[in-house]
């Protein structure tokens, strides 16, 4: 018996569909890429709050004060204390001048190394007179953002903002206000029960 | 005239292959760099140091003071005091202190002048601190959300700290 002899025929696959689905999914997670919040640092468990909303006008000049902790997973918080991680260093919420050793967990040794911290009264002192140099008015201008930390001691975020308060000298050799505009920062609940605390 | 062998113009197709790949690794970096974030709000606090503050017109009400206890050890909330009356604890207790400052607010012709003052154990969770603030400021009015936000009922726009207590723990070396 014969057959008919059919030919091959080279089958082309439409691939236009699947490039526009594939740019779609592009655009999708570019545009939910969050790039804003750069100064926002993952040691930092914010409270959440049902009332914390976005600012709906962005301070023109703002300073972040990231205070939190780095946490060890077998001990979770430190008892040092907590840390304000202030441009790649540690800082202490401190008014003296030393510096101080503490013992910080390194995440990609997994073990504890000792970390040299600066007192954080003398960085926030160079940057209300960096503010003021540039022509800022630190009093009127700046906003002191507060990132702190579910578990960092009230008391210290307040001694915080008094160290902000505090009159410096600008470079002229004048005595200038500090900072006295502050925004104290909470994620936003996703769901509508208010006071409910975050835990560990 | 007309050639023999005149060649028809060869259709030209694009090279789809590399275009695909580059954009697989563009969704591949999008998709791994992904880091799915809550959104973040403020409360904005006005607190100028106590010279400047102390030359400001003198008010016509007294500050609400706000008074938040603390377990040493833990740092969680224990008591929450309006004024002199004890609220108890835990997330009742901020509601009623909500509920509190709200009916004394209502209908007062200064509740633009009010001041709402807290005072915090030192050694009290920052959390608790967010709560008191929210609990004075404001309330949630309606649960549907409008782009993302909440409506926002505020009743008192100024807070301010007392100055920091002493902390009661014992001090930690190293």
């Amino acid at each position: 018996m014969r057959f008919k002899k059919t030919e091959l025929t080279h089958v082309e696959v439409d691939m236009t569909p699947m490039i526009d689905i594939v740019f779609q999914l592009i655009a999708f997670f570019m545009v939910i890429s969050n790039f804003e919040q750069t100064q926002a640092d993952e040691r930092v468990r914010l409270p959440t709050d049902v009332l914390a909303q976005p600012p709906t006008v962005k301070p023109a000049h703002e300073l972040v004060l990231n205070v939190g902790f780095v946490r060890d997973p077998d001990h979770g918080i430190p008892k040092q204390g907590p840390i304000v991680f202030h441009n790649s260093q540690f800082c202490r919420i401190t008014e003296t001048d030393s510096p101080h050793q503490v013992l910080i967990y390194n995440r990609s040794t997994g073990q504890n190394q000792t970390v040299e911290t600066v007192p954080f009264a003398y960085r926030l002192e160079q940057e209300k007179r960096l503010f003021f140099d540039r022509g800022v008015s630190p009093a009127e201008e700046v906003t002191v953002i507060i990132r702190a930390d579910t578990h960092v001691p009230t008391g210290l975020v307040q001694k915080l903002i008094q160290m902000s308060q505090e009159t410096f000298t600008g470079s002229d050799g004048s005595s200038q206000e500090g900072f006295a505009k502050f925004a104290l920062k909470a994620e936003m609940a996703t769901d509508d029960r208010a006071f409910q605390p975050r835990g560990n | 005239m007309q050639f023999r062998n005149q060649k028809q113009p060869e259709k030209m197709e694009p090279q789809m292959a590399p275009m695909i790949d580059v954009v697989f690794l563009l969704l591949i970096f999008f998709m791994c760099t992904l880091r799915i974030i809550s959104q973040e709000g403020d409360f904005n606090i006005n607190m100028p140091a106590v010279a400047q503050a102390q030359t400001e017109t003198p008010k016509l009400l007294p500050d609400f003071k706000i008074r938040l206890l603390a377990d040493v050890e833990t740092g969680q909330l224990v008591e929450i005091r309006f004024g002199q009356r004890s609220l108890g604890t835990g997330p009742r207790a901020f509601l009623l202190l909500q509920q509190t400052i709200k009916e004394q607010i209502a209908g007062s012709p200064y509740a633009d002048e009010i001041e709402i003052e807290i005072d915090a154990d030192f050694d009290l969770n920052y959390e608790h601190v967010i709560s008191a603030v929210s609990a004075c400021t404001g309330e949630v009015t309606g649960a549907t959300t409008e782009g993302g936000r909440r409506t926002i009922s505020r009743f008192v726009e100024k807070i301010k700290f007392a100055p920091p207590r002493q902390s009661q723990r014992p001090p930690v070396g190293g």
